[in-house]
């Protein structure tokens, strides 16, 4: 109850998370690129970090970020089938379920690391899924990392 | 290290929206890089391109980055404009501050923001980046072409009159594929052989056939090598017959004592030991069947070399099966496809009630090169008066094959208007479930159909409501249709139009070539729509049925696409470029457990048993870096985006 009363206090009226963007090239990226041209309005809370696939996404990237100060990860990988690299996207997704079990462990909330697929076209579901993440974040409050058993890790 | 940042204002498009002068501030401010920031009004345009290029050469700096755009626009214009200034291309790094920036970041001040901490991250990423080089691997323009049906053909006569050589490996001692055993070919009733003679005259004896070499009679035992080399072992059955010397007269067939059942005609009717799989078939010679002839069964006969017009050579009985080894870049699998099995629709009777046939048995049938001279006559030898045609026999049905194979409407109307030439009185029913005839010539067909006042029409939902039994020697029908009616029908004959499904030679190829075969078992296309004729192994094309069900014009097309890949793909004379961005082991930090293979997409990596680590084969590797995240002993580098690269950047939006 201690942690909480902290987290509340530090997250403030203002508290703005900073979420990572992991994007494989191919779909997502070109999602999160249509968005642009649509020029509709996304959260400027999720920096991207364009991968060329999904299955490029080590779990420790992941770990490493919430270490390095962020609220949220996000994965985005193209929809199952449609992976330019055959089969990429499923790799990803294994891993981050066996992720999100870590992550509990450390007590992080898994809803600070999501994957989802999102299509060269989805522009809108890129916005939707940036939004949606942006504001799970935003209402978890700041990820005190000291407080997770991250700690441990060196 | 000396790091150039050259912010685009994209007309005013970016500079409207991002405070550039607020971006310079933070990016000298953050010291760290010896940078120098500079602005261009449109750095894709001409003008743009020269200034950034003037830039380079006088700046010289060690590292690039270009915020601008999105790299999917102009990331390649950028590193081309770097080479042209002798600066390697892949120290650079382009952010994105139009698409992710700029247009969806309302709100000037965290625009502002957020392109700042892009392109802070982006000098943080590309300070580690490496140079890299694309590498060359000699390759050769040889083609395997495997299958010598209409889609084969089409691809071996291609790339031979590009000026390359292609070897066409056959399995039957005849080539042409199936339709080169029809009598007529839908929609234009050309005959089959007539449609196919052209190209297998071109094949045989045209301008450029020196450059193919038939292989009939043979199969491909085993692969090794990837795209740009590959090295084939063919293992060929023994013909027994010079192809080289045979003149094709047919005199060593009459004396021949042994019969067989033929079957190129399915089994209907039979050749003798030496003969040819049926009048006309090309290569123009008999071949010698050892599991009929009588020699090989201890008798001292040599009827049909006696009888050799040619010389004692041609015909050579001590021939043996050989095993023949080709090098070749590219190999084109063009296997062809098969019928589903007809007694897996028990109640239709096939192979247990008399006169019930496939269609490939019925094309024979109608063929007059064919066991009955293209007699349309029944089993005990009568002209048939009803005959039953049943579409759909597995296709389009969850409970056999969900997709329709696409051509069986058609060659169903192609018999209603053959029979009906035989013979004018003879009621045809089409049993259906759907009809489809698609595209601009599929209608002609069905409308003789339409027109010919013997044919009835039954549609119905369900093929296990159609039960085919035997009555008085002959197929007695009872059905229920669409409708719920229920119906009875005495036919002298039935004919099936199977699925068309895959060969047993895709599997076995499949597994050869590491090819993967889609949930019905055709070869899987890279991309389905825009790619149908690669492969998802580089280097291994697809053409004609085995890649999907299809009529004879598209894989006659997709025999000319594949080969299309192979020559843009492979150029003679000139070496393959291979891409850096692959994957790249540590050998001394591999421990050879294997992950790594398991996960790649593209077969690309392999252990190396010499010495216990894995190899990435640079020409299969598409740098998808699965591997680099799967390995647990970080032993492989994902080239251009390494762990520290990727890290950097990450730590660098963080900041």
């Amino acid at each position: 109850m201690e942690d909480r009363s902290q987290k509340t206090e530090k997250r403030g009226n203002d508290f703005e998370p900073k979420i990572v963007g992991f994007l494989c090239n191919w779909c997502s990226y070109a999602g999160a690129d249509k968005a642009g041209s649509a020029q509709a309005p996304c959260p400027p809370n999720v920096s991207v970090v364009r991968v060329m696939c999904s299955g490029r996404v080590d779990p420790q990237f992941v770990l490493k970020a919430f270490t390095q100060g962020a609220d949220g990860v996000l994965i985005l990988a193209c929809h199952p089938g449609d992976c330019h690299y055959k089969e990429g996207n499923i790799r990803s997704a294994q891993r981050h379920r066996l992720l999100l079990k870590m992550l509990s462990q450390f007590g992080i909330d898994e809803s600070r690391c999501r994957f989802d697929y999102v299509s060269a076209g989805e522009g809108e579901r890129f916005i939707q899924v940036t939004t949606e993440m942006a504001d799970r974040v935003r209402a978890l409050g700041p990820l005190n990392i000291s407080e997770c058993g991250m700690k441990l890790l060196p | 290290m000396k790091t150039g940042v050259y912010f685009c204002n994209c007309g005013t498009i970016i500079s409207d929206q991002i405070d550039s002068e607020r971006v310079r501030a933070d990016v000298i401010e953050d010291g760290g890089n010896a940078a120098y920031f500079k602005t261009c009004s449109l750095l894709c345009s001409e003008d743009g391109k020269q200034f950034l290029e003037n830039e380079l050469k006088e700046e010289r700096p060690d590292r690039v980055v270009v915020a601008a755009c999105s790299p999917r626009e102009h990331e390649k214009t950028f590193m081309r404009v770097l080479s042209a200034a002798g600066v390697n291309p892949y120290l650079f790094q382009m952010v994105n501050i139009r698409e992710q920036v700029a247009w969806v970041t309302p709100d000037r001040d965290k625009a502002t923001e957020k392109a700042t901490r892009q392109i802070r991250a982006a000098m943080a990423r590309v300070a580690r980046q490496e140079p890299l080089e694309k590498k060359e691997l000699e390759i050769n323009p040889d083609v395997i072409v495997i299958g010598a049906g209409p889609a084969g053909l089409k691809a071996a006569l291609t790339i031979a009159e590009a000026g390359r050589k292609a070897v066409l490996v056959e399995k039957s001692p005849v080539l042409g594929g199936l339709p080169v055993r029809y009598e007529e070919i839908s929609p234009t009733m050309e005959c089959g052989p007539c449609m196919l003679e052209p190209m297998l005259g071109e094949v045989l004896h045209g301008e450029y056939a020196e450059r193919i070499e038939i292989l009939t009679s043979s199969e491909v035992a085993d692969v090794v090598g990837s795209y740009g080399n590959f090295s084939v072992k063919i293992r060929q059955a023994a013909r027994h017959v010079d192809l080289g010397r045979c003149i094709g007269c047919g005199e060593c067939i009459t004396p021949c004592p042994a019969t067989t059942n033929n079957g190129f005609n399915l089994g209907l009717g039979t050749k003798k030991a030496i003969d040819f799989p049926f009048p006309g078939a090309l290569p123009s010679a008999p071949y010698l069947d050892p599991d009929a002839c009588v020699r090989y069964k201890g008798e001292d006969c040599r009827a049909c070399k006696d009888a050799c017009v040619v010389d004692q050579e041609v015909i050579n009985f001590d021939e043996t099966d050989r095993v023949l080894e080709r090098s070749a870049g590219a190999v084109i699998l063009a296997v062809g496809s098969s019928l589903y099995d007809c007694t897996k629709v028990p109640n239709l009777g096939y192979g247990t009630v008399p006169d019930v046939r496939t269609s490939l048995e019925f094309e024979r049938l109608m063929a007059s090169n064919g066991p009955t001279d293209g007699e349309l006559k029944t089993s005990d030898g009568r002209a048939p008066e009803t005959i039953a045609i049943i579409h759909c026999v597995g296709s389009l049905d969850k409970n056999h094959k969900q997709y329709c194979s696409g051509v069986c409407c058609e060659y169903a109307f192609k018999f209603n208007h053959m029979i009906a030439k035989k013979s004018a009185d003879a009621g045809i029913i089409h049993f259906y479930r759907e009809l489809v005839m698609p595209g601009k010539d599929g209608f002609s067909l069905y409308q003789k159909a339409k027109d010919n006042p013997n044919s009835s029409w039954v549609r119905y939902d369900d093929i296990g409501a159609i039960n085919i039994s035997a009555a008085g020697g002959k197929p007695n029908i009872s059905y229920t249709d669409s409708a719920g009616g229920r119906g009875g029908v005495a036919a002298d004959m039935v004919v099936l139009c199977p699925a068309i499904v895959p060969s047993g030679a895709s599997e076995r190829l499949g597994a050869l070539l590491d090819v993967s075969r889609d949930r019905f078992g055709f070869f899987e296309e890279l991309h389905a729509r825009v790619d149908a004729a690669q492969s998802k192994i580089k280097g291994v094309y697809l053409a004609g049925t085995c890649q999907a069900p299809m009529d004879i014009q598209k894989a006659v097309n997709s025999g000319m696409a594949a080969a299309g890949y192979v020559l843009s793909g492979l150029i003679q004379g000139r070496k393959l470029e291979l891409e850096p961005i692959t994957a790249a082991v540590d050998e001394e930090r591999c421990s050879g457990c294997r992950v790594c293979v398991s996960v790649c997409p593209y077969k690309a990596i392999s252990l190396d048993p010499a010495k216990e680590a894995a190899s990435v084969n640079a020409a299969l590797c598409q740098g998808c870096g699965t591997c680099v995240a799967a390995c647990p002993a970080a032993a492989i580098k994902g080239n251009h985006f390494t762990n520290e690269e990727l890290v950097a950047e990450m730590e660098g939006v963080l900041r």
